[in-house]
């Protein structure tokens, strides 16, 4: 049995609706935050985008008609998409004379992120000002940090890079992490590219169930699972789909910011240097403690004795990272 | 055949004799001496003992002193004008090496104006889309010079140094250039070589009314107030007006009229979008320096005064229009390309010289320099 993202269709699409406009593009991107990249594109032109974003030329659609901004940049090495609805980010001095001649280009700036993008004491290189009339130029592009204080320093950094890109070439400025009604502190003709805050706004649209395969009950002492480790105390085993290959139990490097995720995360380390770790699986409210580590597609919990057992069939709740999750299946309810 | 003679000759003797050769590099002329005026300098001559009267080759020596000691490199930028193809070269040089030891010069450092190697823009083009970054000097060449492996044969055995590929001394002149040919065209024919951006470029100039002129000295000022824009724009150090006063005065005005110097302007609607120096001796043209306004990109000064300039080069009766150095990188991946895109688009070929020669003349004070060059 499958591990599912349940979503509350009208309601996930009353945010949708109330949260685009006509200045903000759509970015489809990765896993499609959850949801899938195709169910994103169909939304989005349902939303009445005329053009999206996606991360990489792999995930530029085949056959779209719509305009397609890919926010990878572009290198030369890379395996190119001909189309005429392909809009190349293009983030070095060099790949503005090697692109091919009359590509639709957005050049990126960069930013205190610190990533990709043409630096602004480059924005004036006659390099750059000879090779604007090789390409079709789209627009600025400019990609901020997300988090504390943010918010403030990145309105203001936009602000100086767009007047300075723009001193050099009119044209749209095209933003990332910035609160959609600041737009117009930034400027005049700015897009704003929105992936989680667009797809995930409203995280109460969404719900993750599994399935309980199997249950088992133990004795304080007894061996389980493939590594044969001895269970704390009596109770429950319980085997409940999503593994590994869901992305269940994998975490990305801890983002935490405040003192106070720090200690979580310190916590947590601890507690896995025991060889403890708390799964994502919700049962009557709480979080449960795997019994070993996540297997492929299904993980084994213990459910100590004074909870009441859930029955084979039955669905849990589940909390993940939308982003770093592969659902079997996504129903629209 | 014996070594011939070499002595000391004077500016006009100098001038003279490359007035009468099909072409030489600006860098022989006696004027470039005057431009270069921190070095000492001299013009020799070689001729037949048999005949004193007649003068068989040229050079402009410059005497770089090294540093703490009164000796110095004797440089010969793009030079010696001589007969390359000559049977034995050992005649020119051996005499040169003697009079230049008794100068005080150290060791001795030349630039043949020998081409090894060609390749066409098309060639370029396709190495750059082929993505397999290559230094130019790998990609197959169109045609290979006979003169040039002949010539790097004989310097070896002469006891000359062959170029350092790299690091070493960073005042020489570039081993590849880029060049237009001429010879035999005409501007249709050099309109249909260009690619279409620069002629859809050179077409819309000419729409909008740049207008390409000569200059005179007074707007050596304008030029450099540009060129300074450049600079500050690519972040290159710029030269001060003074040296371009002092070159444009040291070349223009030459014994034989060996050199045309000239300044051109590209105007819009009362506004220097662009100026350029160009130079000329015998059938060798060049584009020297350049400088373009940072407003107003959209007139295309750039494309109408490189085609102003090379259009100028080919009623002047030159061979070849030159756009002087391009760094050997083929990589997408590296910024430089996009000087060799530029040039390209021009539909020329790349050339490659037989590059700077060395021959050691006090092996403990050359050695001694070429470390301090390295480590500077």
């Amino acid at each position: 049995m499958p591990l599912i993202l349940h979503i509350d269709s009208d309601r996930w699409r009353d945010h949708l609706r109330s949260t685009w406009n006509a200045d903000i593009i759509p970015v489809a991107k990765g896993n499609g935050y959850g949801v899938g990249n195709p169910r994103l594109l169909a939304e989005a032109r349902a939303l009445g985008a005329k053009t999206v974003a996606v991360g990489t030329y792999t995930e530029v659609p085949p056959d779209s008609k719509d305009d397609v901004v890919v926010l990878s940049p572009w290198r030369s090495f890379l395996d190119v998409p001909q189309g005429k609805n392909v809009i190349h980010t293009v983030s070095r001095l060099a790949d503005l004379v090697s692109i091919p001649a009359g590509s639709r280009v957005l050049i990126e700036v960069q930013t205190s992120m610190r990533r990709h993008g043409i630096g602004a004491r480059e924005l004036r290189h006659t390099m750059l000002l000879n090779a604007l009339d090789r390409i079709k130029f789209e627009g600025w592009s400019l990609h901020f940090p997300m988090g504390a204080g943010g918010t403030s320093a990145n309105i203001r950094e936009a602000a100086e890079l767009g007047k300075q890109a723009r001193a050099v070439r009119q044209g749209p400025l095209w933003v990332s992490h910035v609160p959609a009604q600041k737009l117009a502190d930034i400027g005049e003709n700015v897009k704003l590219r929105m992936g989680t805050g667009l797809w995930l706004g409203d995280r109460g649209a969404f719900t993750v169930r599994a399935t309980v395969l199997d249950v088992h009950s133990v004795r304080r002492g007894e061996r389980v699972g493939y590594r044969q480790r001895r269970v704390t105390g009596d109770g429950h085993i319980l085997v409940v789909s999503g593994g590994t290959a869901h992305g269940v139990g994998l975490e990305a490097p801890t983002a935490a910011a405040s003192v106070r995720q720090r200690a979580i995360a310190v916590a947590k380390g601890s507690l896995d240097a025991a060889g403890m770790a708390l799964s994502p699986f919700t049962i009557e409210g709480k979080q449960r403690w795997f019994a070993e580590p996540p297997h492929m597609q299904a993980s084994m919990l213990f459910l100590p004795s004074s909870v009441a057992p859930p029955a084979v069939g039955d669905e849990v709740g589940v909390d993940v990272r939308y982003t770093t999750t592969i659902f079997d299946k996504v129903s629209m309810d | 055949m014996s070594d011939l003679s070499i002595r000391t000759i004077s500016a006009d003797e100098h001038a003279a004799y490359l007035a009468a050769q099909p072409s030489a590099s600006f860098l022989q002329t006696p004027g470039w001496a005057a431009v270069k005026s921190e070095w000492k300098a001299e013009s020799l001559g070689w001729y037949d003992p048999s005949n004193p009267g007649e003068l068989v080759g040229v050079a402009l020596v410059l005497y770089r002193q090294m540093p703490k000691v009164k000796r110095y490199l004797a440089y010969l930028p793009e030079g010696p004008v001589i007969d390359w193809d000559a049977i034995d070269l050992g005649r020119f040089l051996r005499p040169l090496a003697a009079h230049t030891a008794e100068q005080g010069a150290f060791g001795l450092r030349m630039g043949p104006p020998v081409a090894t190697r060609r390749w066409t823009a098309k060639t370029i083009k396709d190495a750059i889309a082929g993505g397999q970054q290559p230094k130019l000097g790998d990609v197959r060449a169109d045609v290979i010079e006979p003169s040039g492996a002949t010539v790097a044969a004989q310097l070896r055995a002469l006891g000359w140094k062959a170029p350092k590929s790299g690091e070493g001394f960073a005042a020489g002149q570039p081993q590849y250039v880029f060049q237009v040919p001429l010879a035999g065209r005409s501007q249709d024919d050099l309109l249909k070589g260009m690619n279409q951006l620069w002629r859809r470029n050179i077409k819309k100039a000419d729409k909008l009314g740049v207008e390409v002129t000569l200059g005179t000295p007074e707007d050596l000022k304008a030029f450099h107030q540009l060129y300074v824009e450049t600079a500050e724009r690519d972040h290159f150090t710029p030269r001060p007006l003074p040296y371009f006063v002092k070159m444009q005065a040291a070349m223009a005005n030459q014994p034989a009229d060996v050199c045309d110097f000239r300044l051109y302007n590209a105007y819009h609607e009362g506004d220097l979008v662009a100026s350029t120096i160009w130079v000329r001796v015998g059938g060798h043209s060049w584009y020297s320096y350049g400088a373009s306004s940072t407003a107003k990109r959209d007139v295309r000064g750039s494309n109408a005064i490189q085609w102003r300039m090379m259009s100028d080069a080919l009623s002047a009766g030159a061979t070849v229009y030159d756009l002087r150095g391009i760094t050997d990188t083929l990589d997408p991946n590296d910024s430089h390309v996009g000087l060799i895109q530029f040039k390209v688009g021009t539909g020329g070929e790349a050339v490659e010289y037989v590059g700077e020669w060395d021959l050691p003349l006090n092996k403990a004070l050359y050695t001694a320099f070429d470390l301090y060059m390295r480590r500077r």
